[in-house]
């Protein structure tokens, strides 16, 4: 069984520190907090690219593993949209029909918007399996229906251990467990639909919904429709 | 030193006196050593080893096929370590300062806000720069010079976009030219007994020891 654990991790940096302990079993898991948290920092390090200040990381049958940075030109290395899927080493004619994009294979992938290369760099990221995916922001620069098929392409994962580390607080997939960063510590909130009530950022429309007496399943647009339809009157 | 005025002039003449002259760069180099936090330095900017090694490497084609080779590494060294100091102690905020006491409010203000504004984006490009390092070991790519022209194009194409967005804030916000400021400066004593050794560097610059004592018997 893939996981991952963090024994008593910490970095530190100026005027500003993170700690994080505990371990990410099998499913998709949200790192909620913040800006400037830490999120991307843990990301980092639990991706390896980062020297741990202090603390440890263990991989257990961790084969391959990838991290998707928050912005997606620093990924780019083609000099064209139909090198950049190469390199990731995706067919470009697939992908690019995927995401609507197939009459723009030739060009430069900064001349794309900042919306389509997040999507084409997604769209490459998510063609293959990995044992850990991490991914940072990977709502930002999407619009609302993006962020939809984002994550019911994250939800057909059935393997690996995927994490999402993200300060978006509406449209989201349904998740295994949720953690937060709260006072430069990372916090196991638990399970959905218990760990609403140890989230100090719990989305608004969850909140309320719970206090109407309908508490959502879990944080997934579906559960979110599912509990309203529940209230009465 | 505290007084940004007295740091940048005391880098442009180490700096000259580096240049013109053997003695001024070896007297430079003992000031750099005498005055500065060597060490802070060479951990903030580890880009001080690799300029070092690529002026070693040019020092020796020299001194291998015209010669000079040992007198343009120790010269051109010297000027990367004061460069490197002036760079590390730099604090936002003091380009705009010294730029407007010298200058005004006007075209000071416009010349001041362009080097702060230089100055923050080489920050923004190392920062980028590390990532797309990063970014490469995800991919499984070496660090190498065929990769450097797409990285080439991302470092650019960022420093574009920030520049093209903070154009549009000042746009956004009013700015047409000049600005108001006050601004503030500090020594302390250590600080003029560093100026005044400047002073010294540049006289042993200019006057060769030999001849000096010559004079002298």
């Amino acid at each position: 069984m893939v996981r991952i654990i963090l024994n008593r991790v910490y970095a530190v940096r100026d005027h500003w520190s993170l700690s994080a302990s505990g371990t990410f079993h099998e499913g998709v898991h949200l790192v909620n907090g913040d800006v400037g948290s830490g999120k991307s920092t843990l990301a980092l390090m639990m991706a390896g690219l980062l020297p741990l200040p202090g603390g440890s990381i263990e991989k257990e049958e961790i084969t391959s593993s990838m991290l998707s940075l928050q912005f997606p030109e620093l990924h780019v290395t083609g000099l064209s949209v139909a090198e950049e899927c190469t390199s990731w080493g995706v067919t470009p004619d697939e992908i690019l029909a995927a995401i609507g994009l197939s009459g723009k294979k030739d060009i430069s992938p900064l001349s794309l918007s900042r919306g389509e290369l997040k999507r084409l760099h997604l769209a490459c990221v998510l063609a293959k399996d990995y044992d850990l995916l991490l991914l940072d922001e990977p709502f930002s620069s999407l619009d609302c229906e993006e962020k939809v098929k984002l994550c019911a392409r994250i939800g057909q994962k059935s393997q690996g251990i995927t994490i999402i580390f993200t300060h978006e607080q509406e449209i989201l997939p349904r998740v295994t467990r949720i953690w937060e960063i709260v006072d430069n510590t990372l916090v196991d909130c638990g399970t959905p639909p218990d760990a609403f009530q140890h989230w100090r950022h719990v989305p608004p429309v969850i909140g309320k919904l719970t206090a109407l007496g309908s508490r959502p399943d879990n944080i997934s647009l579906d559960d979110l429709r599912e509990a309203s339809c529940r209230i009465q009157g | 030193m505290q007084d940004p005025r007295m740091r940048i002039f005391a880098a442009a003449f180490l700096s000259i006196a580096a240049f013109i002259s053997l003695q001024g760069a070896d007297a430079a180099f003992l000031w750099w050593l005498v005055f500065t936090p060597r060490l802070q330095i060479a951990k903030r900017i580890r880009l001080v080893f690799s300029l070092i090694f690529m002026i070693a490497f040019f020092s020796l084609v020299l001194e291998l096929f015209g010669g000079g080779g040992l007198s343009y590494f120790s010269r051109m060294t010297v000027i990367v370590l004061i460069g490197m100091w002036i760079f590390s102690d730099q604090k936002p905020g003091e380009f705009l300062s010294t730029s407007v006491w010298l200058f005004g409010d006007r075209v000071g203000f416009d010349l001041g806000m362009v080097a702060e504004m230089g100055i923050q984006s080489l920050s923004s490009v190392a920062a980028d720069l590390d990532r797309i390092r990063m970014a490469e070991k995800i991919k499984g790519l070496q660090w190498e010079v065929r990769n450097l022209v797409p990285a080439g194009l991302v470092l650019v194409h960022g420093a574009l976009i920030r520049a093209e967005d903070i154009a549009e804030l000042l746009a956004v916000r009013g700015y047409r030219s000049g600005g108001t400021l006050c601004p503030e400066f500090f020594v302390n004593p250590i600080d003029r007994v560093a100026g005044l050794c400047v002073l010294g560097v540049v006289i042993s610059a200019l006057i060769p020891v030999s001849e000096f004592f010559i004079l002298y018997r």
